[in-house]
């Protein structure tokens, strides 16, 4: 009991650390996740605690939620209009990259050949939480988000069967290819199948079932058991999770009622801002900062390579699908992000972890590992959104733009001229004084508002995206209100599910409207 | 008011607001009529089957909200316009009603670029369209870049 309630205040102090996190990186300019990391290191540097990351914990408990929640959002339709950059990056790109970074590991550093293929195959599966969340708030091509998001969703598969693969090798010490190819297929294949049939079956409960708490419960159980499943067969758990995901995603919410989809949208939105956060900081906590210091050649080593593999990956096999007939050309800047962005993390950490104590050099795996990790947080993590503008990639359009910057003169205005006649009504000012503030502040207003109708002249369709937002605030506050008529006990609990029910479908329907017009309501998941 | 009616059809694009401001010159040159007119196509939008009737209404208020938006402005310019929604495809919707009124001029806003997905018009689409007009309903057809 008591070591439970140990574990209970360091997790309730961990995530009391997230918060602190959370607020703070929003007043700099930092990734969140990057200052995740920081944090984590500056605990372990003052005061190391008594805490063991295993690859347990990141993978079975962490990984699910945080794929889980990235597959449900990401549509069909999208991943198939990406799906050959997606596919060469994530499967071949895996492939290449654990070959180049072995190479090179084992050139460099001297590592066995086979160790360093497991090596290789660790370090390819791409993290780039960060960059995606960078992407969002720039306003970045949802096209560029989609392939990185995708690459990593899929690629964290391919990378854990390859791993699993070179493992086998090198401490068997043999290696048939005709047999790692048809393992390599049954295990990405039978965690897709099992995925694919998971995410299916709950689907098709979910369209019996109207209880939102059920209902969300269900897709707990998708994302976990299917990830618990698929490595009870030993095939891949975190194919499965992405492939439960994409088919919870997609299919799921034809069946659930409005309620249910704002529900369950905000739950996985905060179970892997969870996830998220906590994996982040146990990076930071986990590595030991003296020992990477003395480890720095083998480190520099491998961050080349990872740096080497991902340039040929990305510029050299997205080239050859467009040599080869592809019609889905990716802009150069594009791939300039997409090699930049190409961050590491949990999987690679976990992976790590899970290596045999017995097997030669762990222990300089693991410091590699860290290294790498490390290296693209703290310096591919935070330079990327300076690549992004360089690049003009996070350009947004300058009509919106202008827009905003007058509706937040404008807002601010009203906001002083109310506080003045507050001021004027409390006696405290009179006369000509209040007068003149007041007449200037109405002319700054009408100023402001012309402006605005001048702008909508140019570009009506700012106009309509004005009239959606404002119905959206306008049935959110409908909404609201029948919460507070709930809480007075003024209607039941059944007319409250009736009503905010039909309030729910309005606000979906506008999120379609939103989305067919490019004005996209940006909390559609709410 | 004389003379066969001005219907402007408008969806809230870029270019709607400069489409209204000719639709209006126009019918205060020539003393005709003038229609603001909305088409609710939920088509493109694909919606579940249970959000059909309430992404109709939703689609209706917005084009309600614009048209009386459309209205202010030519009741500023001493133009009384009236406002009308149909439900359906916008192009067959279109057709019906400028026959209805048997209208003489049907101003539009240039198709957008890239904003609208899938685009009612692409621009070529809005040369075909326009020539179709012109030629089986008599309609003098005005494109708004």
């Amino acid at each position: 009991m008591e070591n439970f309630l140990a574990v209970e205040t360091l997790i309730i102090l961990l995530l009391l650390v997230v918060c602190v996190v959370a607020l703070v990186v929003r007043r700099v300019r930092l990734p969140y996740t990057v200052a995740l990391v920081l944090v984590g290191l500056f605990i372990t540097v003052k005061q190391p605690l008594a805490f063991e990351v295993t690859p347990e914990l990141i993978l079975a408990l962490f990984v699910p939620p945080l794929i889980f929640q990235a597959a449900f959002h990401l549509e069909f339709n999208d991943l198939r209009d990406n799906l050959v950059p997606i596919l060469t990056l994530a499967v071949p790109g895996v492939l290449l990259s654990t070959l180049i970074v072995s190479g090179i590991v084992a050139l460099g550093v001297g590592l066995p050949l086979t160790i360093a293929v497991v090596f290789g195959a660790l370090i390819s599966a791409t993290d780039p939480v960060s960059v995606i969340a960078l992407f969002r708030t720039l306003g970045v091509s949802r096209r560029l988000a989609v392939t990185v998001e995708g690459e990593s969703l899929l690629n964290d598969g391919t990378a854990i069967v390859v791993f699993n693969l070179a493992l086998a090798a090198a401490l068997t010490g043999s290696f048939n290819l005709v047999t790692g190819v048809i393992d390599f297929l049954w295990v990405a294949l039978g965690g897709l199948g099992i995925g694919l049939a998971l995410g299916w079956v709950v689907a098709r409960l979910i369209a019996l079932i109207d209880d939102y708490l059920v209902e969300i419960t269900l897709t707990t159980v998708l994302a976990y058991g299917a990830y618990l499943l698929a490595e009870q067969v030993h095939v891949s758990g975190v194919l499965a999770v992405v492939a439960a995901g994409l088919v919870g995603g997609n299919i799921g919410p034809r069946g659930m009622s409005p309620t249910t989809k704002i529900v369950l949208y905000n739950f996985w939105e905060y179970l892997a801002f969870l996830a998220n956060s906590l994996v982040f900081l146990l990076i930071g906590l986990r590595i030991n900062v003296i020992e990477l210091t003395s480890h720095i050649v083998p480190i520099v080593v491998a961050v080349g390579a990872v740096l080497v593999s991902r340039a040929v990956v990305v510029y050299g096999l997205l080239w050859a699908t467009h040599a080869l007939g592809s019609r889905a050309r990716m802009p150069l800047a594009w791939q300039h992000v997409v090699f930049w962005g190409g961050l590491r993390g949990a999987i690679g950490l976990a992976l790590v972890l899970s290596l045999p104590r017995d097997l030669a050099s762990t222990s300089q795996l693991e410091v590699m590992a860290f290294g790498v990790v490390l290296f693209t947080l703290l310096a591919q993590g935070t330079t990327i959104q300076f690549l992004l503008k360089r690049l003009k990639l996070s350009e947004r359009f300058p009509p919106i733009v202008a827009r905003e910057v007058r509706l937040g003169r404008l807002y601010a205005a009203q906001a002083g001229l109310r506080r003045l006649v507050d001021l004027h009504q409390d006696g405290l000012l009179t006369g000509d004084v209040w007068a003149g503030l007041r007449d200037e502040y109405n002319r700054t207003n009408q100023r402001l508002a012309d402006e605005m109708t001048q702008l909508f002249v140019e570009h009506a369709d700012l106009e309509r995206e004005v009239v959606l937002r404002a119905r959206r605030e306008a049935l959110r506050a409908e909404r609201s209100a029948l919460g507070d008529a709930l809480r007075q006990g003024l209607i039941s609990e059944d007319v409250y599910r009736e009503l905010a029910g039909a309030v729910d479908r309005r606000l979906e329907a506008l999120t379609l409207i939103g989305a067919s017009i490019g004005a996209p309501m940006e909390d559609s998941g709410e | 008011m004389t003379g066969r009616p001005i219907v402007c059809a408008t969806r809230g694009g870029e270019a709607s607001r400069r489409a209204q401001e000719r639709a209006i010159a126009l019918a205060r040159e020539q003393g005709a009529p003038l229609i603001f007119l909305f088409v609710a196509d939920i088509g493109p939008l694909k919606p579940s089957k249970d959000l059909v009737d309430v992404l109709t209404d939703e689609l209706e208020q917005l084009g309600a909200s614009l048209l009386c938006i459309a209205q202010a402005r030519a009741h500023e310019h001493g133009i009384e316009a009236a406002m009308v929604i149909r439900r359906g495809a916008v192009r067959p919707a279109l057709e019906s009603f400028l026959r209805e009124v048997d209208a003489g001029t049907l101003v539009i806003g240039a198709p957008e670029r890239g904003a609208e997905h899938p685009p009612v018009f692409d621009p070529a689409g809005m040369d075909h369209f326009a020539a179709q007009i012109r030629a089986g309903l008599g309609v003098e057809v005005v494109v708004v870049e």
